[in-house]
């Protein structure tokens, strides 16, 4: 969903050495849970995910969703919160902690629903299936279901879609993505010359573009097949806005609801109260419950606190949680040491995938990226990033949420040697007869990535390099290695899906047809091969077989081109009070679903 | 009076234009653009460009300046809509009034900071008092010696080890919060009662210091002798004159420490996880968020000033020496 | 002068103090600041306490009115006013007496009066508490007090703080404050040191006249003979924690007995002298009334003054006169009852000492 999760992660970190400034103990990096033997992530989970997401039909997108073993009605959970939202107009929501509020509020024309063992499909949720492709897949059709209401009662329809769709394209909406969008009308910032001002002086797109014959159907016209337009349209910016109460940049402060639960009230930087949206007809929705009264959110709770009072489980505690803090690192032994909070504990895969991307303008001999990847101390690099249980060393860059991901797939010997071949990385080095070659190592200044670069720099050295470390500013860091001529070697950069299939990974990182400035392209991969089968394998329209050859692909760049050596995939770990039923971790939200979530009688 | 209220009212203002200025330039020669935290993947030049026009970060600095401060006094037109005075525009972060924010921001800390005062003033002077009347006695000892090693306590050591005691340990008190008076006024004491102990310890030993050493020096003044001397019993003569005489050092103090009294209660609302003034000032700046950053200083800072200007008034209530309207205030 | 009609005849003066003794304990050691003090006053009349500083007159005036701070200092001996004692007495007990039967007037009227209070509430507030007046009647009676010791609009003035009088006005406030619950004992120390001559001459006859209204006992304490010489009856002469001399005022003054008085005498200016006349200071300084803590950490032998012989020895022009060489080395003089000197010459050898050393003093009989 998010796809790098930079806004968060500087946020979080200036706040922490804000805090340190100001005298404060509210260290967020940690020591000390490395080698941990103790109950690590399991593949199981990971096998699931790796499955391309069926398409589900009319049946599977039928409401109610399936009940939650044992759950009852009633109760208000009380929600602990780091930083507040950003956004909450659907529109600008990009990052995971806003999707995951959005899950309770909006609703798209599809999303997906989890079974009991796990398996996902892709469904229609305010449409009645997951939509109907035509035209080889340049055309969608959805139609929209009976009885989808907004909080206020009034129904929902192909109006209120396309207006959803239009006021995407109005100079307001910077944040959210534009995959719909660009799609439609064009590549890159394109696509606003097609409606500059969004739906607001009375223009829309003409049929031929997106086409609302009558109140139920949407129609989308793409330039080019899409097979992934259901799976795009489940992202929460494509969550319904209404036509007739939409207030442009102020909708951002006080959305309307089409979802199970609608804001009471929003304090910025202080609370937020959701209560049961009554307009919401559970019949209708094939994903989400409605067993909890409300959600008491409350901000400014750092992992460490939220992991305290959860850990204490005390009071009102108990039917507390937090929907997107994690255990905090220093707590995380102790939650799983103690055998009452371990019941509590919930605990998947992130979508992020770190990496060491190697800038293939100045390193252009394939021998000195393998020297680098085989040289690097994966795991003690980990151990930084927040612990055993923050993650678990790659092998590739597919993500254990990508389908398509291989368990096994190592071609580097990472999962063997977690902490680095440097003999190996020698010898590469010296056929290369690159020995004592010079590499610019860029970082950013915030603690954790400042700890990293040493031991990196260190393993580089060990292996024959000769680096010089650059400290580049937090804030600007990503934006500085968006830039084609950034003047450095290497770099460390995590990517995350935005949905799960590895078309979400793979062309945003590695088309060569891409590479300009501002683009995702951080290594600056163009082959030829590479380019034509993103081309090829993004018009299959079979999710199986596409999946199939996404991952023969990502076997071809990293085996054969290796432009990123990979770090770790990252693991979320949360904890819930003892009275809070249905606690099951997303890999769609990447935390905790709320939507299953139900208070146990105390 | 009002010659006062005139003369220090108009240098409050120079002094918040002063501020607003060096606030508002200093920020444009930060080389942080606020662009960039609102822009994700699609960061392209052009998407920078445009929340650049969002934002209205294309005109020149001077000229942003002097449209953020007239709309402070006018008002301001935004594309979001009207923004009355006291306008200080919208959030680049949250896209809403700044004003608003400010507005509900600012019960939390001045609860916080007049609870916190109450506290520390009740205490520390309380302490000072006992220490006073029973000077070289065990009890005067004891209340110099806790007053010393509470000193030297931090509210961010204190304050967890507050918490981890009584809130996760015992579950004594409810985890801190912020509830509004006019709500639930019990929820509100309970829960501001652990941030206003810890806060206060870190100014209730120099209260006690500086109470039990100035009236120390008061109850030697000759005035205190001719009290006792008209058989004033010891009780009034301690406090009608001895106390009366200590008011002044005490109250400059005091106003002298309102700055380090904000600055106490941004490190208790991170300690405590409230959302007050503090918190915002952070979040303001690590959110790039000038509107709000500029909000926050010159709202924090008038509110001092006008602290100031009251503790200086209230000089004149305590000594009748002390003729405001005069050149000088001595 | 004559003790007023009802005093007349009892036995017991209306104040005596007998073997008063005053003990600072400080770091370095105890010191005797009053050793030994007996006196008596009667009704209606002036007692002027003289005496350089440091002599223990101030000290002794604290210790009548029992404000002395009983954590540092001790005060033993005996104090009766009125058949009332008040060394060791109850603070409560002390509390109902001071400012209602004994007042004081202090040396600066600068400092004397708290700044944060009107003039009307202090001079009030005694009043109020020791009869149990209202605060209307206190008020009251406060614009009375003003009017009686000479402040214009005292109406008006009531309501005026401190700092918005003049010096002797102020000493004026001070001196209303201290007669408003007309006290049978009037403690004034040093009243008119801070003020100006002018000034000076207006408050001493300012409290002649009260005293002859109120018919109170004054004790005046003062370094200057010349206040003592308009205004007292009595003179007690006070050196180094001690009397050393007390007599009627007109004979002290004519006739001194002990060299420190005469010396005392020499230095005061007189209208009638020649101003191009030098005054004679008395040589020397006071002796240390500090026993310091023995080296070995004990307490100082309870009882032994500070000093052994005469005090005034290393200062006395006459000590070579006394017969029987070291006496006065070794032994201190005692003042005798009545009239009379502490000191070792003997009347005949003082008379032709002082004969003998005396300067011409035009007008001096």
């Amino acid at each position: 969903m998010a796809n790098d999760s930079r806004t968060r992660t500087t946020r979080t970190a200036l706040a922490a050495l804000a805090a340190l400034a100001a005298g404060s103990l509210a260290l967020t990096a940690c020591t000390g849970t490395d080698s941990d033997p103790g109950p690590g992530p399991g593949g199981k989970d990971a096998a699931v995910q790796q499955k391309a997401v069926p398409l589900g039909d009319e049946a599977a997108s039928r409401g109610p969703a399936p009940e939650v073993p044992g759950a009852s009605g009633g109760g208000t959970v009380r929600v602990h919160q780091d930083a507040d939202y950003d956004h909450l107009d659907p529109a600008q929501i990009y990052t995971a902690d806003g999707g995951l509020i959005a899950s309770l509020y909006t609703r798209q024309l599809t999303t997906y629903t989890t079974d009991e063992k796990g398996r996902k499909v892709l469904v229609g949720d305010l449409a009645t299936d997951s939509g109907t492709p035509s035209d080889g897949g340049r055309t969608w059709t959805f139609t929209l279901k009976d009885g989808i209401r907004f909080e206020d009662g009034t129904p929902i329809t192909s109006a209120d879609v396309r207006h959803t769709i239009e006021r995407m394209y109005a100079p307001f909406v910077t944040d959210g993505p534009s995959y719909v969008q660009q799609w439609l009308s064009g590549d890159g910032t394109d696509y606003r010359k097609a409606l500059p001002d969004g739906p607001y002086e009375g223009d829309h797109l003409p049929d031929d573009v997106l086409e609302t014959p009558d109140g139920k159907t949407v129609v989308l016209h793409f330039r080019s097949p899409q097979p992934d337009a259901p799976f795009a349209l489940a992202m929460p910016a494509y969550g319904v806005v209404p036509k007739a109460k939409d207030t442009r940049e102020k909708y951002d402060a006080a959305p309307l609801s089409a979802g199970p639960y609608r804001i009471a009230s929003f304090k910025p930087g202080r609370s937020m109260e959701l209560v049961r949206n009554k307009h919401w007809d559970a019949d209708t929705d094939p994903y989400r419950h409605q067993y909890v009264d409300g959600f008491d959110i409350t901000f400014n709770h750092s992992d460490e606190d939220s992991t305290k009072r959860l850990l204490a489980d005390t009071g009102e505690a108990e039917t507390a949680l937090s929907f997107t803090n994690g255990v905090d690192p220093l707590q995380t032994r102790k939650a799983l040491g103690d055998p009452d909070a371990r019941e509590r504990l919930v605990q998947g895969y992130q979508p992020y995938v770190w990496q060491m991307n190697m800038n293939m303008d100045r390193i252009k001999d394939k021998r000195v990226r393998d020297a680098i990847t085989h040289a690097l101390p994966n795991r003690r690099i980990l151990t930084l990033n927040g612990g055993a249980y923050a993650g678990e060393v790659a092998g590739g860059l597919l993500a254990p949420t990508v389908p398509g991901h291989e368990k096994d797939f190592d071609p580097y010997g990472k999962l063997a040697e977690p902490d680095g071949d440097p003999q190996r990385a020698r010898k590469l080095l010296k056929q290369a007869g690159k020995e004592g070659m010079r590499l610019v190592y860029a970082y950013s200044n915030d603690e954790i990535r400042q700890r990293q670069s040493v031991v990196v720099a260190d393993a580089l050295e060990k292996a024959g390099f000769d680096v010089q470390r650059k400290e580049l500013d937090a804030g600007t860091w990503y934006s500085q290695l968006r830039k084609v001529d950034n003047g450095y070697d290497i770099y460390m950069t995590s990517w995350a899906q935005d949905w799960p299939s590895a078309s979400t990974v793979i062309p945003p990182l590695f088309d060569g047809t891409q590479i300009q400035d501002g683009a995702s392209n951080y290594s600056h991969v163009d082959d030829e091969h590479v380019n034509s089968e993103i081309r090829r394998i993004g018009a299959i329209t079979d999710p199986v077989k596409a999946t199939k050859e996404w991952s023969r692909l990502h076997r071809y760049i990293v085996e054969e081109i290796n432009p990123a050596a990979p770090i770790s995939y990252t693991r979320q770990i949360q904890l819930h009070g003892s009275r809070i039923g249905g606690a099951r971790y997303s890999d769609t939200l990447n935390y905790i679903d709320p939507t299953r979530l139900y208070v146990v009688k105390g | 009076m009002l010659r006062f209220l005139v003369r220090r009212t108009l240098g409050a203002a120079a002094v918040l234009l002063l501020i607003s200025a060096f606030t508002f330039f200093l920020f444009f020669s930060i080389p942080q653009d606020p662009a960039l935290l609102a822009c994700g993947k699609n960061c392209t030049a052009d998407a920078v460009a445009l929340i650049h026009r969002n934002l209205g970060l294309d005109d020149p600095v001077p000229l942003q300046y002097a449209a953020f401060m007239t709309g402070i006094v006018t008002g301001r037109e935004f594309a979001a809509g009207p923004c009355p005075a006291p306008c200080f525009g919208y959030s680049f972060a949250n896209d809403r009034p700044v004003f608003e924010t400010l507005a509900d921001r600012f019960p939390t800390t001045a609860s916080l900071t007049v609870g916190g005062a109450v506290v520390f003033l009740a205490v520390g002077l309380g302490a000072g008092m006992i220490a006073a009347a029973r000077r070289g006695t065990a009890t005067d000892k004891v209340v110099s010696s806790v007053s010393l090693v509470l000193s030297s306590m931090q509210i961010y050591f204190l304050g967890p080890v507050v918490l981890g005691v009584l809130v996760y340990g015992t579950g004594l008190l409810p985890s801190p919060s912020y509830v509004p008076l006019t709500e639930d006024p019990a929820g509100w004491f309970t829960g501001l009662l652990i941030p206003w102990c810890v806060m206060a310890v870190i100014f209730t030993a120099n209260y006690t210091r500086m109470a039990r050493s100035t009236l120390i020096e008061q109850l030697q003044e000759d005035h205190v002798r001719t009290a006792r001397a008209k058989g004033m019993p010891g009780r009034t003569v301690f406090f009608r004159y001895a106390w009366r005489g200590s008011l002044i050092p005490i109250v400059t103090i005091f106003g002298m420490d309102l700055g380090s009294l904000f600055g106490g209660a941004m490190i208790t609302e991170f300690t405590f996880g409230l959302a007050g003034l503090g918190r915002l000032a952070v979040d303001s700046v690590i959110d790039i968020d000038l509107p709000m950053i500029m909000g926050v200083m010159l709202f924090s800072s008038a509110l001092i000033l006008l602290c100031n200007i009251v503790v200086d008034a209230a000089y004149a209530l305590i000594d009748p020496r002390v003729r405001l309207d005069a050149g000088s205030s001595a | 002068m004559n003790a007023p009609a009802g005093a007349a005849g009892t036995p017991e003066p209306f104040l005596s103090v007998r073997d008063l003794r005053v003990r600072f304990s400080t770091e370095d050691g105890t010191v005797h600041a009053v050793d030994g003090l007996s006196f008596g006053l009667e009704r209606g009349r002036t007692l002027g306490v003289v005496g350089e500083s440091g002599s223990g007159k101030s000290v002794t005036a604290l210790a009548l009115m029992g404000l002395h701070d009983r954590r540092t200092a001790s005060v033993t001996g005996e104090v009766l006013l009125d058949g009332h004692e008040l060394t060791g007495a109850p603070e409560k007990k002390l509390e109902r007496l001071r400012g209602n039967r004994v007042a004081m007037v202090f040396q600066d009227p600068l400092t004397a009066l708290s700044p944060y209070h009107t003039v009307g509430r202090q001079i009030a507030e005694p009043f109020v508490r020791h009869t149990g007046a209202s605060r209307r009647q206190g008020r009251l009676r406060a614009v009375e007090m003003l009017g009686r010791v000479g402040i214009p609009q005292p109406a008006r003035r009531v309501d005026d703080y401190p700092h918005q009088f003049s010096g002797g006005m102020r000493q004026r406030v001070v001196i209303a404050m201290a007669l408003v619950c007309n006290p049978s004992l009037l403690i004034a120390d040093e009243p008119t040191t801070a003020l100006d001559v002018t000034v000076q001459a207006q408050i001493l006859d300012l409290l002649g006249d009260l005293r002859q209204e109120f018919g109170s006992a004054v004790v005046l304490i003062t370094h200057d003979l010349g206040v003592v010489a308009g205004t007292a009856d009595d003179v007690l002469v006070m050196y180094a924690g001690r009397a050393v001399e007390r007599g009627p005022v007109r004979e002290v003054l004519r006739d001194p007995q002990h060299p420190y008085t005469r010396g005392l005498l020499d230095s005061v200016p007189r209208l009638s002298s020649d101003p191009e006349e030098p005054l004679v200071p008395i040589p020397g300084a006071p002796p240390s009334l500090l026993v310091p803590h023995p080296a070995d950490g004990s307490r100082a032998p309870d009882g032994g003054g500070p000093l052994r012989g005469c005090p005034f020895l290393p200062r006395c022009a006459f000590s070579g006169r006394v017969e029987g060489g070291d006496r006065c080395r070794t032994e201190r003089p005692v003042l005798p009852a009545g009239r009379g000197a502490a000191c070792h010459l003997t009347e005949r050898q003082r008379r032709t000492a002082f004969a003998e050393e005396a300067r011409p003093r035009p007008g001096r009989p």
